[in-house]
């Protein structure tokens, strides 16, 4: 699969002060990237770069097709940036024009696609009130249609949906995903976990460098292994020791009638452990395969490097 | 060359929906070329009281009856207030073009398209000089019609509508308004409020302040040769400001230092 972004030792400094160290990552086109990292990581100042607005101080890039610092009149042409800010006093389809027009869309294709993104993010019946009167879930959306306007193949969004009640959510999240269908790669910053995890076919966490990258599954089995549950009838602590003597369990931790076991190859060793749990006297009410979050990954590596 | 068209017709569109700010612009010229002529005319009426002789006056002045002395002090003192315009309206409209966009947080938007940043910095430049400059030019127009048509001789007409006042009209106006754009806009990376910016380039008004009490101190005379001689030095500093401008005004100064 060909890559939609590829950095190589991409680096900024400002005044001498690092805010990315050495990104390198290649994201597939046609897929969702997660891009996760705290508040003053460098995520903004990446974005920046890679949609060819501010130049890196080291490193080089190649984004939708385009080297970074070669052509990059072109390069915006063929990436979309999702930003807040709006023409307050302009209506939102004078807002949506304006930008249509700045990207270059002929004059017949300028309404054709206003009109089409205005009703895809559901604004199409307040398309000619001033933006000042939306509200903020409506002006993500309105920001998110600008983004989108000439069809670019690189989208990046920020917080997409961080303003928006659950309905509206879901509703962007659909279209995010729809987008993907069509073959556009998203590179999504954000800082819920949750909908990256939902949307996200591969994720990069960041703290001024990358820090881990790879797909959900890959991040979890990477860092915490796989895992079982067990629910028992009572308290579960009497039969931690029980599983710790278990060659093939590495950790084990008891909360209430839940016993939360990492071990090596649960789906064959898991009879094993409800033998010896139940040899010690327990009553096993449930057994389940243990999840971690991508919240469980993300704190384990951001707060690992604080 | 397209894109500083749409920008500048984005600009417009947001003017004329911006009607107080609208009025308040487009109000002073108006009032002042109707306040010039009514002044110039009254002056005609009424005969100054004792002597002009008696008055320490330039000598192209001399032997004027009272009343042409008084229409061509009045004429001469209100047409140099016509040099003022064009730094008051392009200082508003340009401050409200960038400061507020900055405010708003639209420039960046703005940057991400392909647009180069020259084509930003010419609509927003132009959007805010043509409407001053075409203003002040109509304001003077209308000024001149009302001396050639109320003066009460026509060596009046002469004194009043000199060749040094139409130069720096047309010469010195339009440089003062460019270089009221350019301040504003290097004034745009340090401040968030437009007043602010405009308050600060109200500095350019006090050199044409020191035109206009030269004139009445009798100690300036507008001719041609200062009106040039005035525009050769605002060439080199609206050049000098456009060029910090240009400094400035790059996508990586924007969305990096201006705060």
């Amino acid at each position: 699969m060909a890559h939609a972004i590829e950095t190589h030792g991409l680096t900024r400094r400002f005044d001498g002060r690092l805010a990315v160290d050495g990104l390198s990552l290649a994201i597939d086109a046609g897929t969702v990237f997660g891009f996760l990292g705290p508040n003053g990581a460098g995520k903004t100042t990446t974005v920046r770069m890679l949609a060819a607005l501010i130049a890196p101080t080291d490193g080089d890039a190649i984004v939708a097709g385009h080297a970074l610092g070669v052509d990059d009149t072109a390069l915006r042409r063929s990436v979309g940036t999702e930003q807040p800010g709006l023409y307050d006093r302009l209506s939102a389809r004078q807002n949506l024009r304006y930008f249509a027009r700045l990207y270059d869309l002929d004059a017949a294709r300028v309404d054709v696609q206003v009109e089409r993104y205005l009703h895809l993010l559901e604004l199409w019946d307040r398309r000619d009130e001033p933006v000042g009167t939306f509200s903020k879930g409506m002006r993500q959306k309105l920001a998110i249609a600008r983004a989108l306007l000439h069809e670019p193949t690189v989208v990046f969004l920020d917080e997409p949906t961080a303003a928006l009640d659950p309905e509206a959510a879901r509703t962007v999240r659909e279209f995010v995903k729809g987008l993907r269908a069509e073959g556009r790669t998203i590179f999504l910053t954000t800082h819920n976990l949750p909908e990256a995890d939902e949307l996200c076919d591969g994720i990069g966490i960041f703290q001024r460098r990358l820090l881990r990258m790879g797909s959900p599954a890959e991040l979890r089995a990477g860092l915490f292994g796989a895992g079982t549950i067990v629910r028992v009838v009572g308290d579960a602590a009497r039969f931690v020791p029980v599983a710790r003597s278990l060659p093939f369990v590495r950790t084990a931790h008891a909360a209430g009638d839940t016993l939360t076991l990492e071990l090596d190859d649960p789906d064959s060793r898991n009879p094993d452990l409800v033998d010896a749990l139940a040899a010690a006297g327990g009553r096993i009410r449930y057994v389940e395969r243990l999840q971690h979050s991508l919240e469980d990954v993300y704190l384990r590596l951001v707060g690992g490097h604080k | 060359m397209k894109k500083a068209l749409i920008v500048l017709e984005k600009e417009w569109l947001e003017l004329r929906l911006q009607r107080a700010l609208l009025l308040a612009t487009m109000f002073l010229p108006p009032l002042l070329t109707t306040i010039a002529i009514a002044a110039f005319v009254l002056v005609g009426l009424v005969p100054a009281s004792g002597s002009a002789g008696r008055l320490p006056l330039i000598p192209e002045l001399v032997g004027l009856s009272p009343r042409e002395l008084s229409q061509v002090l009045a004429g001469r003192q209100f047409s140099v207030l016509f040099l003022l315009v064009p730094i008051f309206i392009p200082s508003v409209l340009a401050s409200y073009a960038i400061v507020g966009e900055k405010r708003e947080r639209t420039l960046e938007p703005v940057l991400a398209t392909p647009i180069r940043t020259w084509e930003l910095l010419l609509g927003k430049a132009l959007a805010a000089l043509i409407p001053a400059l075409a203003i002040t030019i109509a304001s003077a127009t209308v000024f001149v019609a009302g001396v050639l048509v109320f003066a009460v001789s026509d060596h009046v007409r002469e004194l009043v509508v000199t060749p040094g006042w139409v130069l720096a009209v047309l010469v010195d106006t339009p440089l003062l308004a460019l270089i009221g754009v350019a301040l504003i806009v290097v004034l745009s990376s340090r401040v968030n409020d437009p007043r602010t910016a405009q308050q600060i380039s109200a500095v350019l008004v006090v050199p044409v302040l020191g035109l206009i009490f030269g004139q009445l101190a009798g100690v300036v005379v507008l001719g041609p040769a200062l009106a040039l001689g005035i525009g050769v030095i605002l060439a080199f500093v609206a050049a000098g400001a456009l060029w910090v401008a240009t400094r400035l005004f790059q996508r990586e100064v924007i969305l990096t230092r201006w705060h």
